[in-house]
Parts: C-alpha cells; sequence; structure tokens
C-alpha cells in the first residue's frame, strides 16, 4: 500500500513538471500533502497509539488544508492568472526530471542493497528533492519557486517515512512548522514586492541587490 | 508551608504573568503600572525565600516541589540560591526604576510595551540560568537571556550607534553559546549525563582538563568581560535603554562569573597556570579598564569600563582561589572566592544604582556627554547624594560595602604571601600595589564625573531636572544597600561563607575569623567624627561668615559655563601617562596674544582591542568572503542550480565510496 501510494506521489511530481497552471500545481501540492498523511497512518492500522495521531493529523492540517488554502489567497489577493512561463522547452524539461527521476530509482534500488530502506518510497522521496530543486531553476514565477520548495519539503517527508529507524515526532512536527512559517514569510514577502515591482518573476529580484 | 522549590516556581510565575499585561490591556499607562506592580510582586515573593535559604540556610527545605517538573533539573545548592538572590535584590529596585523610565518613553509617545516584555522576559530568563542543572536547558536559558536583553537593547533602533553595538553584542553572544556548545558536549562525553551536577572529568587528565578551563575561560570570560574580550561592553552598554544596561552591566555579566565558578566546581583543581592566567588578565582587565573609563566623555560608556574593571577585580579573586586549588591551599580558596563573590554582590548593587542613576540624568537632559553638565547638585541635591554614594562605594573608599570585598581580595594576597613561600611575597606584593593602583584611579575618575557633572554651572543649554519618587525608592535602596553591607558586613560575610563552603569542601573559618566586628566600629567612628567636622565647620561658618561662590570658580564671583575646568583637561595628565594603550590622542590650541580670539582642547580615546583588531579583522574578513563568489550571474535561480550540481556531486561520491 505504502509504494502504491508512493508511486502516486512520484506521478503527481511529474504533472507538477508539465502542468503549465498555476492552481494546479497548488491542487497537486495539496493532493501530495493529503498522499503524506496517508502513509503516515498506515502504521496506525498495525497498533494503535493515540501519540502518533498527531504527525498525520497534523500533517493533513497544514499540508493538506492550510498551505494550499493560503497559496490560493496570494493567488486570488495578487491576481496571478498568467499561465507558468518555462526559461527551457517544456520537452527538454520534461525529459531531464525523468531521467534523473530514472537514476534515482537505480541508485536507491543499488542503495537498498546494502542498507535497511524501502526503496520505492525512498526514491519517491529523493525525486521529489530534485524535482522541486528543477522547478525552482527553471521557472520564472517567485510563486512557483515556493510551489518547488514545497515539493522538496514532502520528499523529505517521505524520506523520513522511509528510512528503517523512526525520526522523532517532535522533530517532524518541528518540519512542519518551519515549512509553514516560511511559506508565510514569503506570502508576506510577496504582498511586499507586489507593491513595488509589478511581475513576480526572480529575475527582477535582482534589481533589489544593493 | 511552601518549599523553596515551590515558591521559586510561584515567584516565577507570576513574574511570568505580568507579561499578559502589555499584551491584553490597550492603554500604556495601565498595562505599564498593572505589569509593573505584578513584576515586583513576583520578585519580592522569589527574593523572600532566597534570601532566607541564602541567609539562614538551616530554615529551609528544598523540597520535591508539586509542578511536576523532574526535580533534578533545578539544582538549589547554596552557590545557585547566592546567585539568584543576587539577582532578584538587584532586579527589584530595578523593576521599579523601569515604571518611571518607562513613564518617560510614553510622554514622548513611543509604544513601550517590546521593551517591558523583553526587560522581564531577560529577568525570567536570568533567574532560571542560574537554577537550572541541566546543560541543554542551561543553554536554552542562556540564549533568551542574551536575545531578550538584545531585542530590548535595539529599543532605539532608528540610531545608528544602537546598530552598530547591539550587532556587537549579538555576535559577541552567538560566540559565546558556540564554545558553551562544545564545552558542554564534551563534559557529556565524559559523563554520559546532562546535569551539570553529574560533569566530572577524569582525574589524571590533564590535557582535556586544560582544554575544558580554556574553553570556559573564553566562553564565560567574554561574557564577563574580561580583556582582551571587553570590546562589546563599551559599544553595548551607552546604546541600550538604562534599565536594561543597569541589569546588563550589574548581572548579565556576573552570569558569566556564575559559569566561571560552575566550571571550576567541575574541573577543581585548577593547573597552577590557569590560575596564573586569570590573575594576569584579571590585573590588565582591572587597570585598563578603569584607566579607560578615566579617558571617556559618555557617562554610560565610562560606567561600562568600570565593569571591566569590576570584572577584573573579581577575576583577581578567582585567580587567587584558583592559585589556592592547585597547591590545595584551603585559606587562600577561601578568601579568594569569597572576595570575589562578595564583591559580585558589591558591584551589582552599586553598579545598577550609577546605570540608573545615568538613565535619570540622560532622560532630564538628553545627552550622555559628561561635557555638556553641571550644577545638577543645585537642581536635585538628594539625587546627588545617592549618586555619590555608589561613586564612593565602587572606588572601595572605607565606610561602603566596595571596600568589604576588597578588603578581603587584599588579604587573600597577603595570606597566599604567607602560606606559599619561595616568589609568592613579591608577585603577591605586586599584585596588590596594582589593585591599590585600580582603586586609586577609580577615585580620579569618580571625582571627574562628580566634580564635573553636579557641580558648577550648567554647560549648553540648562533645563528643569526632575527625579520621580520611583527613581528615588529604587536608587535609595540601592544606595541603602551600599551602606548596610558597609557597616554592617557580618550576615553578609556568614552568607557568603556558606557559598564558598559549598566550593571548598573542606572549608575553613578564614572568613570568620577577620574580627568584622572592627570594621563597623572603625566605620561608625569615621563617619562619627566626618559628621562632627560636618557641623563644626557649619557653626564655624555661621559664626565667622563665609563668601560663597560656584565651584571651579576659582574665587571669583560669577561664572560663566564656559570658563569651567572641563573633564577633559581634568583627566588629561593621568591618561597622558598610558598614551599609545589607550590610543589616547588629543588637539589643543591656545590663543595668542593679550586677547586671544579663541582655543580649545580636546581629547580622545580609542579602544586599542577595538580599533586594533575587532574593526581591521571584521573589515578583512567581509573582503575575503565577498571575494569568493561565483563569477557572472546574481539570479538566485543560478545559485539553486549550484546547490543541485553539489548534491548530485556529494551523492556521486558517496555511491563509490559506498
Amino acid at each position: 500500500m505504502e509504494n502504491v501510494l508512493s508511486i502516486l506521489f512520484c506521478l503527481s511530481l511529474l504533472y507538477l513538471a508539465l502542468t503549465s497552471r498555476v492552481k494546479h500545481c497548488v491542487n497537486v501540492l495539496q493532493a501530495q500533502g493529503i498522499i503524506l498523511a496517508v502513509i503516515n497512518t498506515l502504521p496506525l492500522f498495525h497498533h494503535f497509539t493515540l501519540g502518533e495521531i498527531i504527525l498525520p493529523a497534523a500533517l493533513l492540517g497544514i499540508k493538506g488544508v492550510l498551505i494550499p488554502f493560503y497559496i490560493r489567497k496570494i493567488i486570488t489577493d495578487l491576481d496571478i492568472k498568467d499561465p507558468i512561463e518555462p526559461t527551457i522547452q517544456q520537452f527538454t524539461f520534461i525529459m531531464l526530471v525523468i531521467t534523473l527521476m530514472s537514476a534515482v530509482f537505480v541508485a536507491s534500488g543499488i542503495l537498498a542493497k546494502s542498507t535497511e530502506i524501502n526503496i520505492i518510497p525512498f526514491a519517491s522521496g529523493f525525486s521529489a528533492i530534485i524535482t522541486g530543486i528543477l522547478v525552482i531553476i527553471f521557472r520564472k514565477k517567485l510563486l512557483v519557486h515556493v510551489m518547488g520548495f514545497l515539493a522538496m519539503e514532502n520528499g523529505i517527508f517521505l524520506f523520513g517515512s522511509a528510512i528503517a529507524f523512526k525520526l522523532p515526532v517532535i522533530i517532524e512536527l518541528g518540519m512542519l512548522l518551519d515549512i509553514f512559517v516560511v511559506v508565510f514569510l514569503m506570502g508576506i514577502a510577496l504582498n511586499k514586492i507586489s507593491t513595488t515591482l509589478s511581475g513576480f518573476e526572480a529575475a527582477q529580484l535582482r534589481r533589489l541587490k544593493d | 508551608m511552601f518549599s523553596l522549590r515551590d515558591m521559586f516556581f510561584i515567584s516565577m510565575l507570576i513574574q511570568a504573568a505580568s507579561i499578559l499585561a502589555p499584551v491584553f490591556i490597550g492603554g500604556q499607562r495601565r498595562a505599564s503600572a498593572l505589569a509593573h506592580i505584578t513584576l515586583v510582586a513576583g520578585l519580592i515573593t522569589g527574593f523572600i525565600s532566597s534570601f532566607l535559604a541564602v541567609f539562614f540556610p538551616m530554615a529551609h527545605t528544598v523540597g520535591t516541589g508539586f509542578f511536576g517538573l523532574p526535580p533534578e533539573y533545578f539544582r538549589f545548592d547554596p552557590l545557585a540560591l547566592y546567585f539568584l538572590c543576587v539577582v532578584q535584590a538587584v532586579a527589584i529596585p530595578t523593576a521599579v526604576f523601569s515604571y518611571s523610565y518607562l513613564e518617560h518613553y510614553i510622554g514622548e509617545g513611543r509604544s513601550v510595551k517590546s521593551l517591558y516584555v523583553f526587560f522581564a522576559g531577560m529577568l525570567i530568563a536570568t533567574q532560571m540560568v542560574v537554577t537550572i542543572n541541566h546543560a541543554i536547558v542551561f543553554l536554552v536559558f542562556w540564549e533568551a537571556t542574551s536575545m531578550s536583553a538584545y531585542l530590548g537593547m535595539i529599543f532605539e533602533k532608528e540610531k545608528k550607534e544602537v546598530q552598530k553595538g547591539s550587532f556587537y553584542y549579538f555576535v559577541m553572544n552567538h560566540v559565546v553559546i558556540f564554545l558553551l556548545y562544545i564545552f558542554f558536549f564534551i563534559l557529556h562525553r565524559q559523563t554520559g549525563s546532562w546535569l551539570l551536577s553529574d560533569f566530572r572529568v577524569v582525574t589524571g587528565n590533564s590535557g582535556l582538563t586544560a582544554l575544558l578551563f580554556l574553553l570556559a575561560l573564553a566562553a564565560f570570560g567574554m561574557k564577563a568581560g574580561f580583556m582582551p574580550f571587553h570590546f562589546w561592553l563599551p559599544r553595548a552598554h551607552p546604546i541600550a535603554p538604562s534599565t536594561i544596561s543597569a541589569f546588563l552591566s550589574g548581572i548579565i555579566i556576573k552570569l558569566g562569573i556564575y559559569g566561571l565558578f560552575r566550571a571550576f566546581q567541575i574541573l577543581s583543581p585548577a593547573p597552577l597556570w590557569i590560575g596564573w592566567l586569570v590573575l594576569v588578565v584579571s590585573m590588565i582587565t582591572a587597570i585598563f579598564g578603569v584607566w579607560y573609563a578615566l579617558a571617556q566623555h559618555d557617562i554610560k560608556k565610562l560606567l561600562a569600563y568600570h565593569s571591566v574593571e569590576n570584572i577584573g577585580i573579581i577575576g583577581i579573586g578567582m585567580g587567587i582561589g584558583f592559585i589556592g586549588s592547585a597547591y590545595a591551599n584551603i585559606p587562600m580558596q577561601i578568601l579568594g572566592f569569597g572576595g570575589a563573590l562578595l564583591h559580585v554582590l558589591n558591584h551589582a548593587v552599586f553598579k545598577s544604582l550609577l546605570f540608573l542613576g545615568s538613565g535619570v540624568i540622560n532622560n532630564n537632559l538628553g545627552t550622555r556627554n559628561i561635557e555638556l553638565m553641571g550644577g545638577i547638585v543645585h537642581k536635585a541635591g538628594f539625587f546627588v547624594f545617592l549618586f555619590l554614594t555608589g561613586s564612593v562605594a565602587i572606588c572601595g573608599i572605607p565606610p561602603l560595602n566596595g571596600f568589604v570585598s576588597e578588603f578581603i581580595i587584599f588579604n587573600s594576597f597577603f595570606t597566599a604571601a604567607r602560606e606559599l613561600k619561595e616568589y609568592y611575597p613579591l608577585m603577591m606584593l605586586v599584585s596588590a600595589v596594582g589593585l591599590a593602583f585600580v582603586g586609586g584611579l577609580a577615585v580620579a575618575c569618580f571625582t571627574k564625573i562628580n566634580a564635573i557633572m553636579f557641580l558648577g554651572t550648567q554647560r549648553g543649554e540648562t533645563k528643569p531636572f526632575h527625579v520621580s519618587a520611583y527613581d528615588y525608592i529604587s536608587l535609595g535602596v540601592l544606595a541603602l544597600l551600599c551602606v548596610v553591607i558597609g557597616f554592617c558586613p557580618v550576615p553578609f560575610i556568614n552568607a557568603v561563607n556558606n557559598v564558598v563552603s559549598g566550593i571548598v569542601p573542606q572549608g575553613g573559618a578564614e572568613l570568620l575569623n577577620i574580627n568584622w566586628l572592627y570594621i563597623t566600629v572603625i566605620f561608625t567612628l569615621f563617619s562619627a567624627v566626618a559628621l562632627a567636622m560636618y557641623f563644626i565647620s557649619k557653626a564655624m561658618r555661621k559664626k565667622f561668615g563665609f563668601r560663597e561662590s560656584d565651584a571651579w570658580c576659582c574665587g571669583y564671583n560669577r561664572l560663566g559655563p564656559r570658563m569651567q575646568y572641563t573633564a577633559s583637561s581634568f583627566a588629561d595628565q593621568i591618561n597622558d601617562i598610558a598614551r599609545a594603550p589607550l590610543g589616547y590622542h588629543k588637539k589643543g590650541r591656545a590663543g595668542e596674544g593679550i586677547f586671544p580670539p579663541s582655543s580649545g582642547f580636546e581629547s580622545h580615546s580609542a579602544d586599542l582591542v577595538d580599533n586594533r583588531i575587532i574593526v581591521p579583522g571584521y573589515k578583512k574578513f567581509i573582503s575575503l568572503m565577498s571575494a569568493i563568489r561565483l563569477p557572472g550571474n546574481t539570479d538566485i535561480r543560478y545559485y539553486v542550480a549550484y546547490i543541485l550540481i553539489m548534491i548530485i556531486v556529494y551523492s556521486v561520491v558517496g555511491f563509490l565510496w559506498h
């Protein structure tokens, strides 16, 4: 079950790389958040402890509801509707993503022989990190950068559930809080920038350099 | 009956509750009043219990407490209780003062809620630091103390000097906490425990002991302000609001001393060379601290350098104690540590008195420059009397408290000379002369500021001088403490002796053997004679008449502000002796002819460490770092791409390594 969800997660990444609509990106992120919450709920079916339900609940709350809601609000507030403009051809970009993804899968297959990891969630997490970075590199819009960053963070979470030893809940909760704060700050910064710079493109940030 | 632990937590809760007032109450004045009342109530609750525990050690139980916190996380041994008592004793008057100080800002129409929250946070975190036993929690509260002081410090953040000085403080604190992390992690690896009370070093591992001692000296010494790590004090203290700088100077730098005592408890006995290192560094700190102070024109900067000096004096006592521990000599340790501990209390009292006093002056005159003041004695005589009390105490002049602790430290020199023969008598003679020299310079310095600031007439524009009742209460309480410790040192000596016997377990009665009753008797006689002489002179004046003229008048009748003696001229001769180490330079021009058109004199002093090491070093570091950059683009996406390339390189390398 975990593997199936991880594959689904991976596919959502491909969609994130492909789509040219900002709103679809948000939907993908929301879906990823829900998938992550479900993956973190799975071990609870074997043995249930009340303390461990905090993490999936928080995941669902923050990644599934709060952050998408907030980003959608930013989109409506700042009136961002034009499509995502890629800097390289869409085809090249998707090939790059797929190549790196397959490299990651092969690599984690080799790695699994010597370490105790679940190949598919591990590789999916890693691909999410790489896809996130690629999205940041090859997209112009600042808001899409935030989404690339969120995809990276999702990857890190999947990573955490793929390794054999469990991270303490408090650390994962701390990470969640971190992400939320970062997105929050980014929203505020975007709002501020929108008053001085008209487009929300990273290249224009160069003008702010002192 | 509540145990000590419960009282401590209750007082903490009340103090923490005071932060709620500015959050939930809209009106500034009402919020400030309610917050201060709650804060002072909480502090007094805590002070009563810690005071009873320190001064009547038999009559209390620590207890386990009902708040469900792990009892081993807190440590209420004599050392912790002593520092807790000192913190609270100074915090109460400072909090009272804070009320009228904030009132001043409210009058100017500024929002003071943030300043109050950080001030209260600083007090609470400081009380936690001295009682916490868990290393990590200790570091958390250590950071909380430093950062709330920092946030309070940048209250007037629109000023350029505030931004600069607070940055010094910020960086210094992070260096300190970085060193402390290393220090605690090494100790944790040694013992496998996080509790300060469990930390030990395997005896015989002298290399590790030396390393840990050096780490502790660097970290805690930087916090305390030993030279050459003192550079942040004269930058940070002048810019902070007076409540913050009084507490910073009176208490927070003492946390460094507290840390050194804790480090000594863990690592004792100290190696001999550490003892000498501490003694020599402290001697340099004391002498140059006061000498730099003499060259300052900014009242708060001057007081900051005096903090450096007094930390030096405390360090001298500790150095003697360390040397004593290297020789396993009990009397030396007791006198050295005892003197240092009592000086911690004394300095906390009179330095906060002086800093709060400087806050009153600053608020009234709107300047910190001594050269622009004058004639305050005609406007607020009693205030000047209180400030003078603090000045006399800090100089170590007999009837007041500064003398008592310095007397113990002098005693420790002579004990060291007597107990350890060899070359010690000579060395201790040199040290005694050095300490006496420090006292002499301090007298010169405080003569300067009291004479220039208070006597004569106001230089610059004349303004009314208003001292509120709250100011008088807080300054009065502190001045009264100076007098009480000076005239009646016995209970304080007993308390200190109790603390020292916690640090030096073998114990001894050297502190109690000094006949303190003589001091009380002599001081009383001394004061009686002084009073008698005052009344006699008054009577003589009445009988024979006298001619009255202002100070600095040189016998002339009318005095213009520009004719007065200045602080620069006063200190010039002494500063001229040590021109190079003080970075002292002056500019004078004398007019010629019968009616000279104009003449002037100005002098400046630049801190050697700050100007020769820190500032150029910082500039060099920045230019070095900005030289390292990737060519071409400044777009953020390129940087992210570089990160991705590095991740891939690392993964491939790691893979092949595997």
